[in-house]
Protein backbone atom coordinates (compact mmCIF):
# COMPACT_ATOMS: atom_id res chain seq x y z
CA UNK A 1 0.00 0.00 0.00
CA UNK A 2 2.55 2.78 1.12
CA UNK A 3 4.89 1.16 -1.80
CA UNK A 4 1.84 1.71 -4.23
CA UNK A 5 1.10 5.60 -2.74
CA UNK A 6 5.25 6.14 -3.19
CA UNK A 7 5.20 4.56 -6.57
CA UNK A 8 2.17 7.47 -7.49
CA UNK A 9 3.87 9.77 -5.88
CA UNK A 10 7.06 9.45 -7.64
CA UNK A 11 5.16 9.00 -11.19
CA UNK A 12 3.21 12.45 -10.51
CA UNK A 13 6.66 14.20 -9.99
CA UNK A 14 8.65 12.76 -13.11
CA UNK A 15 5.76 12.94 -15.45
CA UNK A 16 5.35 17.01 -14.87
CA UNK A 17 9.47 17.12 -14.96
CA UNK A 18 9.28 15.44 -18.23
CA UNK A 19 6.18 17.84 -19.64
CA UNK A 20 7.66 20.70 -18.58
CA UNK A 21 11.25 20.71 -19.38
CA UNK A 22 10.55 18.12 -22.30
CA UNK A 23 7.57 17.82 -23.92
CA UNK A 24 6.49 21.13 -23.79
CA UNK A 25 9.89 22.32 -25.50
CA UNK A 26 7.98 19.75 -28.21
CA UNK A 27 5.90 21.76 -30.79
CA UNK A 28 4.80 19.47 -34.22
CA UNK A 29 3.90 21.21 -36.84
CA UNK A 30 3.31 24.92 -35.15
CA UNK A 31 0.96 24.11 -32.34
CA UNK A 32 0.99 20.23 -31.76
CA UNK A 33 2.21 19.31 -28.41
CA UNK A 34 1.73 15.58 -26.95
CA UNK A 35 0.03 16.05 -23.09
CA UNK A 36 1.57 13.17 -21.87
CA UNK A 37 1.32 13.89 -17.87
CA UNK A 38 -1.92 12.94 -18.29
CA UNK A 39 -0.94 9.86 -18.12
CA UNK A 40 -0.35 9.97 -14.28
CA UNK A 41 -4.51 9.96 -14.13
CA UNK A 42 -4.76 7.18 -16.86
CA UNK A 43 -2.17 5.00 -14.36
CA UNK A 44 -3.93 5.50 -10.92
CA UNK A 45 -5.12 1.95 -9.67
CA UNK A 46 -8.73 0.74 -10.23
CA UNK A 47 -9.47 0.97 -6.26
CA UNK A 48 -8.66 4.69 -5.87
CA UNK A 49 -11.44 6.62 -4.36
CA UNK A 50 -13.25 9.25 -6.80
CA UNK A 51 -12.59 12.38 -4.37
CA UNK A 52 -8.80 11.35 -4.43
CA UNK A 53 -8.59 10.74 -8.32
CA UNK A 54 -10.50 14.26 -8.27
CA UNK A 55 -7.91 16.34 -6.27
CA UNK A 56 -4.84 14.25 -7.59
CA UNK A 57 -6.52 15.75 -11.28
CA UNK A 58 -6.35 18.75 -9.91
CA UNK A 59 -3.43 18.67 -8.48
CA UNK A 60 -1.64 17.44 -11.15
CA UNK A 61 -3.13 20.15 -13.75
CA UNK A 62 -2.35 22.84 -10.65
CA UNK A 63 0.98 22.01 -10.81
CA UNK A 64 1.56 22.37 -14.84
CA UNK A 65 -0.74 25.56 -14.84
CA UNK A 66 1.93 26.99 -12.34
CA UNK A 67 4.55 26.02 -14.64
CA UNK A 68 2.77 27.24 -18.04
CA UNK A 69 1.60 30.29 -16.65
CA UNK A 70 -2.30 29.63 -17.06
CA UNK A 71 -3.89 29.05 -14.18
CA UNK A 72 -7.00 26.89 -13.76
CA UNK A 73 -6.44 26.03 -18.20
CA UNK A 74 -4.95 22.82 -17.62
CA UNK A 75 -6.54 22.46 -14.15
CA UNK A 76 -10.25 22.75 -15.49
CA UNK A 77 -9.47 19.84 -17.98
CA UNK A 78 -7.57 17.65 -15.66
CA UNK A 79 -10.33 17.37 -13.04
CA UNK A 80 -12.83 16.81 -15.34
CA UNK A 81 -10.72 13.96 -16.64
CA UNK A 82 -10.29 12.57 -13.55
CA UNK A 83 -14.14 12.92 -13.23
CA UNK A 84 -15.22 10.58 -16.38
CA UNK A 85 -12.63 7.82 -15.60
CA UNK A 86 -14.53 5.83 -13.52
CA UNK A 87 -17.46 6.03 -16.09
CA UNK A 88 -14.74 5.37 -18.83
CA UNK A 89 -13.28 2.56 -16.62
CA UNK A 90 -16.54 0.79 -16.24
CA UNK A 91 -17.81 1.15 -20.02
CA UNK A 92 -14.76 -0.61 -21.01
CA UNK A 93 -15.13 -3.39 -18.37
CA UNK A 94 -14.48 -7.24 -19.07
CA UNK A 95 -17.29 -9.10 -18.30
CA UNK A 96 -16.02 -10.16 -15.02
CA UNK A 97 -15.08 -6.95 -13.81
CA UNK A 98 -11.54 -5.55 -13.13
CA UNK A 99 -9.66 -8.30 -10.99
CA UNK A 100 -7.83 -7.46 -8.07
CA UNK A 101 -4.17 -7.06 -7.96
CA UNK A 102 -4.00 -5.60 -11.68
CA UNK A 103 -3.10 -2.12 -12.70
CA UNK A 104 -4.59 -0.37 -15.88
CA UNK A 105 -2.33 -1.23 -18.39
CA UNK A 106 -1.82 -2.99 -21.54
CA UNK A 107 0.27 -6.16 -19.52
CA UNK A 108 -3.03 -7.08 -18.12
CA UNK A 109 -5.99 -5.95 -20.43
CA UNK A 110 -4.59 -5.70 -23.87
CA UNK A 111 -3.36 -3.01 -25.96
CA UNK A 112 -7.39 -2.66 -27.46
CA UNK A 113 -8.63 -2.32 -24.30
CA UNK A 114 -5.87 0.64 -22.84
CA UNK A 115 -5.94 2.38 -26.38
CA UNK A 116 -9.80 2.98 -25.98
CA UNK A 117 -8.85 3.28 -22.74
CA UNK A 118 -6.54 6.03 -22.97
CA UNK A 119 -8.31 7.76 -26.44
CA UNK A 120 -11.42 8.55 -24.61
CA UNK A 121 -9.77 10.33 -21.92
CA UNK A 122 -7.11 12.56 -23.17
CA UNK A 123 -9.64 13.15 -25.91
CA UNK A 124 -11.85 15.00 -23.27
CA UNK A 125 -8.96 16.22 -21.71
CA UNK A 126 -7.97 18.00 -25.18
CA UNK A 127 -11.53 19.03 -25.65
CA UNK A 128 -12.07 21.12 -22.10
CA UNK A 129 -8.22 22.26 -22.68
CA UNK A 130 -8.28 23.81 -25.79
CA UNK A 131 -11.82 25.18 -25.85
CA UNK A 132 -11.01 26.69 -22.25
CA UNK A 133 -7.60 28.16 -23.67
CA UNK A 134 -9.49 30.08 -27.23
CA UNK A 135 -12.15 30.59 -25.27
CA UNK A 136 -15.04 30.91 -27.91
CA UNK A 137 -16.21 29.21 -30.86
CA UNK A 138 -15.38 30.89 -33.29
CA UNK A 139 -12.70 28.97 -34.86
CA UNK A 140 -14.79 25.72 -33.67
CA UNK A 141 -13.78 23.18 -36.63
CA UNK A 142 -9.89 24.51 -36.07
CA UNK A 143 -9.65 24.10 -32.65
CA UNK A 144 -11.62 20.77 -32.63
CA UNK A 145 -9.05 19.63 -35.59
CA UNK A 146 -6.05 20.57 -33.36
CA UNK A 147 -8.18 18.45 -30.46
CA UNK A 148 -7.71 15.69 -33.05
CA UNK A 149 -4.66 16.07 -34.07
CA UNK A 150 -2.98 16.64 -30.48
CA UNK A 151 -5.50 13.48 -28.93
CA UNK A 152 -3.51 11.34 -31.39
CA UNK A 153 -0.07 12.34 -30.61
CA UNK A 154 -0.60 12.43 -26.85
CA UNK A 155 -2.14 8.86 -26.61
CA UNK A 156 0.76 7.55 -29.13
CA UNK A 157 3.01 8.48 -26.91
CA UNK A 158 1.56 7.71 -23.92
CA UNK A 159 1.04 4.16 -25.91
CA UNK A 160 4.29 3.59 -26.72
CA UNK A 161 5.65 4.54 -23.62
CA UNK A 162 4.18 1.60 -21.73
CA UNK A 163 5.62 -0.41 -23.97
CA UNK A 164 9.41 0.36 -23.30
CA UNK A 165 8.84 2.12 -19.68
CA UNK A 166 5.85 1.31 -17.31
CA UNK A 167 6.21 -2.22 -18.67
CA UNK A 168 4.37 -3.41 -15.30
CA UNK B 1 -33.71 13.19 5.60
CA UNK B 2 -31.68 9.84 6.21
CA UNK B 3 -32.24 9.47 2.70
CA UNK B 4 -30.76 12.69 1.31
CA UNK B 5 -27.84 11.96 3.97
CA UNK B 6 -27.38 8.63 1.54
CA UNK B 7 -27.51 10.29 -1.67
CA UNK B 8 -24.54 12.78 -0.36
CA UNK B 9 -22.36 9.82 0.83
CA UNK B 10 -23.02 8.02 -2.32
CA UNK B 11 -22.36 11.26 -4.47
CA UNK B 12 -20.15 13.36 -2.40
CA UNK B 13 -17.58 12.83 -5.22
CA UNK B 14 -19.76 14.89 -8.06
CA UNK B 15 -19.58 17.89 -4.98
CA UNK B 16 -16.21 17.50 -4.69
CA UNK B 17 -15.53 17.69 -9.13
CA UNK B 18 -18.46 20.85 -8.96
CA UNK B 19 -15.97 22.35 -6.08
CA UNK B 20 -12.87 21.93 -7.76
CA UNK B 21 -13.69 22.52 -11.10
CA UNK B 22 -15.26 25.95 -9.97
CA UNK B 23 -11.69 26.67 -8.33
CA UNK B 24 -10.28 26.15 -12.00
CA UNK B 25 -12.89 28.14 -13.18
CA UNK B 26 -12.61 31.15 -10.63
CA UNK B 27 -8.57 30.57 -11.16
CA UNK B 28 -9.07 31.27 -15.00
CA UNK B 29 -10.77 34.02 -14.40
CA UNK B 30 -8.72 36.05 -12.12
CA UNK B 31 -5.60 35.10 -13.87
CA UNK B 32 -6.23 35.07 -17.33
CA UNK B 33 -6.84 38.67 -19.17
CA UNK B 34 -8.59 37.66 -22.09
CA UNK B 35 -11.18 35.10 -20.53
CA UNK B 36 -11.96 37.91 -17.91
CA UNK B 37 -13.18 39.87 -20.31
CA UNK B 38 -15.15 37.59 -22.38
CA UNK B 39 -16.61 36.31 -18.45
CA UNK B 40 -17.00 39.80 -17.62
CA UNK B 41 -18.98 40.39 -21.21
CA UNK B 42 -21.01 37.63 -21.00
CA UNK B 43 -22.16 37.99 -17.44
CA UNK B 44 -23.03 41.57 -18.47
CA UNK B 45 -25.40 40.19 -21.43
CA UNK B 46 -27.02 37.75 -19.19
CA UNK B 47 -27.35 40.27 -16.25
CA UNK B 48 -28.69 43.10 -18.67
CA UNK B 49 -31.27 41.18 -20.03
CA UNK B 50 -32.69 40.01 -16.52
CA UNK B 51 -32.39 43.71 -15.33
CA UNK B 52 -34.13 45.22 -18.19
CA UNK B 53 -37.22 43.10 -17.33
CA UNK B 54 -37.11 43.79 -13.77
CA UNK B 55 -36.31 47.75 -14.33
CA UNK B 56 -39.51 47.83 -16.65
CA UNK B 57 -41.79 46.96 -13.95
CA UNK B 58 -39.85 50.12 -12.15
CA UNK B 59 -39.93 52.25 -13.92
CA UNK B 60 -43.05 52.02 -14.82
CA UNK B 61 -43.87 52.58 -10.93
CA UNK B 62 -41.54 55.61 -10.89
CA UNK B 63 -42.95 57.52 -14.69
CA UNK B 64 -44.42 59.93 -12.95
CA UNK B 65 -41.11 61.95 -11.24
CA UNK B 66 -39.29 60.67 -14.60
CA UNK B 67 -41.92 62.47 -16.17
CA UNK B 68 -41.63 65.80 -14.05
CA UNK B 69 -37.49 65.71 -14.14
CA UNK B 70 -37.82 65.41 -18.20
CA UNK B 71 -40.17 67.96 -18.63
CA UNK B 72 -38.01 70.35 -16.57
CA UNK B 73 -35.26 69.60 -19.02
CA UNK B 74 -36.91 70.16 -21.84
CA UNK B 75 -38.08 73.63 -20.68
CA UNK B 76 -34.53 74.63 -19.95
CA UNK B 77 -33.21 73.58 -23.28
CA UNK B 78 -36.43 75.35 -25.34
CA UNK B 79 -35.58 78.13 -23.17
CA UNK B 80 -31.78 77.88 -24.30
CA UNK B 81 -33.35 77.54 -28.03
CA UNK B 82 -34.82 80.68 -27.67
CA UNK B 83 -32.02 82.14 -26.61
CA UNK B 84 -29.76 80.97 -29.28
CA UNK B 85 -32.04 81.94 -31.92
CA UNK B 86 -32.13 85.59 -30.84
CA UNK B 87 -28.62 85.47 -30.93
CA UNK B 88 -28.18 83.98 -33.88
CA UNK B 89 -30.66 85.98 -36.01
CA UNK B 90 -30.65 85.25 -39.95
CA UNK B 91 -27.66 83.41 -40.26
CA UNK B 92 -28.69 79.48 -41.47
CA UNK B 93 -26.80 76.65 -39.57
CA UNK B 94 -26.03 73.32 -41.07
CA UNK B 95 -26.77 70.99 -38.85
CA UNK B 96 -24.47 68.29 -39.97
CA UNK B 97 -21.49 70.69 -39.92
CA UNK B 98 -22.13 71.61 -36.34
CA UNK B 99 -20.68 69.92 -33.56
CA UNK B 100 -17.84 67.39 -32.71
CA UNK B 101 -20.59 65.94 -30.40
CA UNK B 102 -23.32 63.64 -30.99
CA UNK B 103 -25.86 62.42 -28.41
CA UNK B 104 -27.99 59.56 -28.57
CA UNK B 105 -30.07 58.01 -25.77
CA UNK B 106 -29.56 55.31 -23.68
CA UNK B 107 -32.26 53.96 -20.52
CA UNK B 108 -30.31 52.73 -17.36
CA UNK B 109 -31.14 48.78 -16.80
CA UNK B 110 -29.26 48.27 -13.55
CA UNK B 111 -27.54 50.57 -10.80
CA UNK B 112 -25.93 50.33 -7.69
CA UNK B 113 -26.32 53.52 -5.25
CA UNK B 114 -24.79 51.92 -1.75
CA UNK B 115 -21.78 51.08 -2.78
CA UNK B 116 -18.15 52.20 -2.80
CA UNK B 117 -17.45 51.63 -6.62
CA UNK B 118 -20.80 51.85 -7.94
CA UNK B 119 -22.01 50.62 -11.70
CA UNK B 120 -24.24 51.46 -13.91
CA UNK B 121 -25.26 49.09 -16.81
CA UNK B 122 -26.91 51.09 -19.94
CA UNK B 123 -28.82 48.94 -22.66
CA UNK B 124 -27.09 50.37 -25.47
CA UNK B 125 -23.32 48.68 -26.62
CA UNK B 126 -21.14 48.14 -28.93
CA UNK B 127 -23.73 47.52 -32.00
CA UNK B 128 -25.37 50.61 -30.97
CA UNK B 129 -22.01 52.78 -31.49
CA UNK B 130 -21.15 52.80 -27.95
CA UNK B 131 -17.48 52.67 -26.53
CA UNK B 132 -15.60 53.09 -23.46
CA UNK B 133 -14.97 56.93 -22.84
CA UNK B 134 -17.71 57.77 -23.88
CA UNK B 135 -19.62 60.36 -21.61
CA UNK B 136 -23.40 59.93 -20.06
CA UNK B 137 -25.45 62.88 -19.24
CA UNK B 138 -28.89 62.55 -17.54
CA UNK B 139 -31.36 65.03 -18.04
CA UNK B 140 -29.90 66.69 -14.50
CA UNK B 141 -26.34 66.64 -14.89
CA UNK B 142 -23.42 64.86 -15.93
CA UNK B 143 -23.76 60.63 -14.98
CA UNK B 144 -20.36 59.07 -15.95
CA UNK B 145 -18.33 57.72 -18.38
CA UNK B 146 -18.54 54.54 -20.35
CA UNK B 147 -16.07 52.02 -18.94
CA UNK B 148 -16.52 48.81 -21.24
CA UNK B 149 -18.88 47.89 -23.57
CA UNK B 150 -20.07 44.23 -24.49
CA UNK B 151 -22.96 43.61 -27.93
CA UNK B 152 -26.14 45.41 -26.72
CA UNK B 153 -25.05 46.49 -22.92
CA UNK B 154 -22.27 48.77 -21.28
CA UNK B 155 -20.91 49.35 -17.69
CA UNK B 156 -20.62 52.86 -16.84
CA UNK B 157 -18.65 54.38 -14.16
CA UNK B 158 -20.43 57.12 -12.44
CA UNK B 159 -19.60 59.91 -10.33
CA UNK B 160 -20.16 57.68 -7.64
CA UNK B 161 -17.85 55.39 -7.61
CA UNK B 162 -14.21 56.17 -6.10
CA UNK B 163 -12.58 55.29 -9.11
CA UNK B 164 -14.39 58.45 -10.86
CA UNK B 165 -12.68 61.31 -11.69
CA UNK B 166 -13.27 63.92 -13.75
CA UNK B 167 -11.85 68.01 -14.39
CA UNK B 168 -14.83 70.48 -14.04
CA UNK B 169 -14.52 74.01 -13.44
CA UNK B 170 -16.54 76.66 -11.33
CA UNK B 171 -18.94 78.25 -14.47
CA UNK B 172 -18.62 81.79 -12.87
CA UNK B 173 -15.11 81.97 -13.45
CA UNK B 174 -13.37 78.86 -15.00
CA UNK B 175 -11.35 77.68 -11.67
CA UNK B 176 -10.35 73.88 -12.85
CA UNK B 177 -10.82 71.63 -10.13
CA UNK B 178 -11.05 67.93 -9.93
CA UNK B 179 -14.13 65.95 -9.26
CA UNK B 180 -14.36 62.77 -7.11
CA UNK B 181 -16.30 60.86 -5.12
CA UNK B 182 -15.82 60.21 -1.46
CA UNK B 183 -18.34 57.52 -0.62
CA UNK B 184 -20.51 59.43 1.68
CA UNK B 185 -23.80 59.93 -0.25
CA UNK B 186 -24.75 59.55 -3.29
CA UNK B 187 -25.60 63.09 -4.23
CA UNK B 188 -22.88 64.96 -2.56
CA UNK B 189 -19.01 64.72 -4.51
CA UNK B 190 -15.78 66.42 -3.65
CA UNK B 191 -14.26 68.78 -6.11
CA UNK B 192 -10.66 69.33 -4.90
CA UNK B 193 -7.26 71.64 -6.20
CA UNK B 194 -9.60 75.11 -6.50
CA UNK B 195 -7.06 77.39 -5.65
CA UNK B 196 -7.49 79.88 -2.48
CA UNK B 197 -7.30 82.99 -4.04
CA UNK B 198 -10.48 81.67 -6.38
CA UNK B 199 -13.32 83.12 -5.49
CA UNK B 200 -16.33 80.31 -4.58
CA UNK B 201 -19.61 80.97 -2.61
CA UNK B 202 -21.82 78.42 -1.50
CA UNK B 203 -24.44 77.88 -4.49
CA UNK B 204 -21.87 78.29 -7.32
CA UNK B 205 -22.82 75.74 -9.92
CA UNK B 206 -20.05 73.44 -11.44
CA UNK B 207 -20.02 72.61 -14.83
CA UNK B 208 -17.36 70.19 -17.01
CA UNK B 209 -14.40 71.98 -18.14
CA UNK B 210 -13.80 70.11 -21.42
CA UNK B 211 -10.71 69.70 -20.72
CA UNK B 212 -10.66 65.78 -21.33
CA UNK B 213 -11.89 64.20 -24.84
CA UNK B 214 -14.74 62.69 -22.69
CA UNK B 215 -17.33 65.27 -21.82
CA UNK B 216 -17.51 68.85 -24.26
CA UNK B 217 -17.02 72.13 -22.11
CA UNK B 218 -20.18 73.85 -19.77
CA UNK B 219 -22.30 70.67 -19.06
CA UNK B 220 -23.64 70.85 -15.48
CA UNK B 221 -22.41 68.91 -13.03
CA UNK B 222 -24.17 70.56 -9.73
CA UNK B 223 -23.83 73.38 -6.62
CA UNK B 224 -20.99 74.16 -4.41
CA UNK B 225 -22.32 73.02 -1.22
CA UNK B 226 -19.69 73.75 1.21
CA UNK B 227 -16.61 75.21 1.05
CA UNK B 228 -14.17 73.86 3.60
CA UNK B 229 -10.45 75.65 3.99
CA UNK B 230 -8.04 73.15 4.98
CA UNK B 231 -4.17 73.44 5.07
CA UNK B 232 -2.75 73.54 2.28
CA UNK B 233 -3.47 75.57 -1.05
CA UNK B 234 -6.41 74.46 -1.95
CA UNK B 235 -10.07 74.52 -1.61
CA UNK B 236 -12.44 71.46 -0.18
CA UNK B 237 -15.50 71.42 -1.76
CA UNK B 238 -18.63 69.56 -1.21
CA UNK B 239 -20.82 69.29 -4.26
CA UNK B 240 -23.82 69.15 -4.36
CA UNK B 241 -24.99 66.66 -7.50
CA UNK B 242 -27.08 67.51 -9.86
CA UNK B 243 -27.99 64.25 -11.04
CA UNK B 244 -30.08 62.11 -8.53
CA UNK B 245 -29.09 58.53 -9.24
CA UNK B 246 -31.81 57.03 -7.43
CA UNK B 247 -34.19 58.64 -9.79
CA UNK B 248 -32.65 58.00 -12.98
CA UNK B 249 -33.65 56.32 -16.41
CA UNK B 250 -33.14 58.11 -19.02
CA UNK B 251 -29.49 59.47 -20.35
CA UNK B 252 -27.55 59.91 -23.12
CA UNK B 253 -24.29 58.60 -24.50
CA UNK B 254 -21.88 61.88 -25.66
CA UNK B 255 -20.12 60.38 -28.81
CA UNK B 256 -16.97 63.14 -29.16
CA UNK B 257 -15.74 62.78 -33.02
CA UNK B 258 -12.50 64.08 -32.54
CA UNK B 259 -12.00 62.14 -29.38
CA UNK B 260 -9.47 59.59 -30.52
CA UNK B 261 -7.56 62.71 -32.70
CA UNK B 262 -6.96 64.34 -29.27
CA UNK B 263 -6.50 61.60 -27.52
CA UNK B 264 -3.73 60.46 -30.14
CA UNK B 265 -1.92 63.98 -29.52
CA UNK B 266 -2.30 64.13 -25.93
CA UNK B 267 -0.17 60.48 -25.69
CA UNK B 268 2.21 61.88 -28.44
CA UNK B 269 2.68 64.56 -26.41
CA UNK B 270 3.56 62.73 -23.18
CA UNK B 271 6.47 60.56 -25.02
Amino acid sequence: MIRLLARNIIRFFILILVQVLLLDNVLLGGYLNPYFYVLFILLMPFETPRWLLLVAGFLLGLSMDIFTNTLGMQTAATVLMAFMRPWVLSMFAPRDGYEPETYPRIHYYGLGWFAGYAVILTFLHHLVLFYVEVFHFQYFFTTLLRVILSTALTTSTIILSQFFIFRK
Amino acid sequence: MKGLLLLLRKYNYVLVFILLEAMAIIMLSNNNRYQHSILINANREIAGTLFEAVEGAREYMKMGATNKILVEENTRLRNRIQALDEQLGDTVVNPSQVGDYFFFPAEIVHSTLHKQFNYLTINKGRRQGVASDMGVIGPQGIVGIVLESSENYATVIPVINRDFRLSVKISKNDFVGVLSWEGMSHRIASLNEIPFHADVAIGDSVVTSGYSAVFPEGLYVGNVKEVEQQEGNFYTIRVQLGTDFQKLFHVNVINNFNREEQVELEASLKQ
